[in-house]
């Protein structure tokens, strides 16, 4: 009986564990980094670990989650509250609903998916941004944040990999 | 059983399919309320907001100081090679210094008689709250930190915050024990300000670069290059005098300047939580506030 609940609670908190990763790494993020330069061009963990989640195990990333991780990167991060979460919602949205071609398909693949995804998204909070301040912002930063989280990206698959194998385990199991 | 099993399943997949469908488009809308509803400013966006970071504020706190400790580190090893230098330069300065000392010591003496002569009452002096940044802005289209201060130590929404270079920015966000600093390169940022030597006043407004732009000048204005720039104190939400920093380049009406302030090395900073002049309480009208409300 006992055990039976224990392993119940150990599965619940396997299953949450992509999210609230998520959630830690996306605070992480925010910290001060004492870098020059690099708060204009900070790598967006969110978009990083919303498109891994959703192309391995979107089961344990529901829309909701995408939605709830970007408020919270909102907040912390002090952008236009909403602007990450509609992004992440779309971006979860859309490697889910494509999720059939990422079945089998090499990192070199899934990577070059990743630049186009961040591309897409630094678009649309480009424009979002342009319209939420009426003026035309440079999209420079933008571009450049995209280019520099598609550079991280191996980076941090690799780590959410080992963390996927150590703690998340296959769904079958 | 297994066929009801099985015709369950036959209705019970379209069903979530399709909530899950109804999901996403109510999440997509939530998003775009959300959206407005912080662009309008709203109070219920902005308590949770500051009631999100309220929570987070100690663990941020915790987390960002081995970080600094570190940036700390490195920045001193980096000067341990270039001490000989340094102390050249140090002692020119402190020459220099010196002079300026006899000269401001003369001039107090000066004041202070010029003072009995007209019976001046003297202003209070400023408080101040110290703060620790315990988060940066890593968004692209915002530059803002948090801060470990909140409305226990005084501090109120729309206070200016300084370091020991000059103007830093202002409270956009008050909570208990934790804020968000909007800094002056932001695009949202608009500061009264007037030029040092010839008294021009203008608006100095950011635009997310890390060089300020002056807006809103007289159109005979004239200004030079290495000019200083202060806050005016007009509208009563800044003390006048603060240090903002220098104009850089003068080039067809567009004037740019560069702020004192080195803002990637922001560690501590002090919020002026009272000043001489406040306008306390007062609702601003918008057109005279610091910056625009996002």
């Amino acid at each position: 009986m006992i055990t039976a609940a224990v392993q119940r609670i150990d599965r619940s908190a396997r299953q949450l564990a992509p999210f609230l990763s998520s959630v830690i790494l996306v605070m992480f993020s925010a910290l001060p980094v004492y870098l020059p330069g690099y708060g204009q061009v900070a790598v967006d963990v969110g978009l990083m670990t919303v498109f891994y989640w959703a192309i391995y195990r979107p089961d344990l990333f529901p829309v909701i989650a995408a939605f709830v991780l970007g408020l919270w990167q909102d907040i912390l991060v002090g952008s236009p509250i909403g602007l990450h979460a509609l992004i992440l919602l779309l971006a979860n949205w859309a490697i889910v609903s494509q999720r059939t071609f990422f079945q089998g398909k090499s990192f070199a693949v899934i990577w070059w998916c990743f630049s186009l995804v961040a591309l897409a998204s630094a678009l649309v909070s480009w424009i979002l941004v342009c319209a939420l301040n009426t003026t035309l912002v440079s999209p420079m930063a933008v571009l450049s944040q995209a280019a520099l989280t598609v550079g991280i990206f191996p980076f941090m698959a690799w780590f959410l990999a080992r963390a996927q194998h150590a703690i998340v385990r296959p769904p079958d199991e | 059983m297994r066929h009801r099993a099985e015709s369950f399943a036959k209705v019970a997949v379209p069903v979530k399919a399709l909530l899950n469908r109804f999901a996403l488009l109510f999440l997509i809308l939530a998003a775009f309320a959300i959206m407005l509803l912080g662009k309008a400013d709203t109070l219920v966006v902005e308590r949770a907001r500051s009631g999100v970071i309220d929570v987070v504020a100690p663990v941020m706190d915790a987390l960002s100081r081995p970080i600094a400790t570190v940036s700390d580190g490195v920045d001193r090893a980096n000067r341990f090679f270039s001490v000989y230098e340094e102390n050249a330069q140090i002692r020119e300065q402190n020459a220099r210094l010196l002079e300026w000392q006899s000269a401001a010591l003369a001039l107090a003496a000066e004041n202070s008689a010029f003072r009995k002569m007209l019976n001046f009452v003297p202003e209070r002096g400023a408080s101040f709250a110290a703060a620790r940044v315990i988060g940066d802005s890593g968004g692209v289209f915002v530059r803002s930190v948090l801060i470990n201060a909140g409305t226990i130590e005084g501090i109120e929404k729309g206070d200016a915050v300084v370091n020991g270079d000059g103007l830093i920015g202002r409270v956009a966000e008050a909570g208990r024990r934790a804020g968000r600093v909007l800094l002056v390169s932001d695009l949202n940022s608009r500061i009264p300000v007037v030029a040092e030597k010839s008294r021009v006043r203008a608006i100095l407004a950011g635009d997310n670069s890390p060089v300020l732009k002056l807006a809103f000048l007289p159109p005979n204005a004239r200004l030079e290059v290495g000019d200083r720039i202060v806050t005016s104190g007009h509208g009563g939400v800044f003390p006048a005098g603060l240090p903002v920093g220098q104009i850089t380049s003068v080039a067809d009406g567009l004037i740019r300047v560069q702020p004192f302030a080195d803002f990637y090395r922001l560690e501590y900073v002090r919020i002026i939580t009272e000043f001489p002049g406040e306008v306390a309480g007062q609702i601003v009208p918008s057109s005279a506030r610091p910056s625009r409300q996002r």
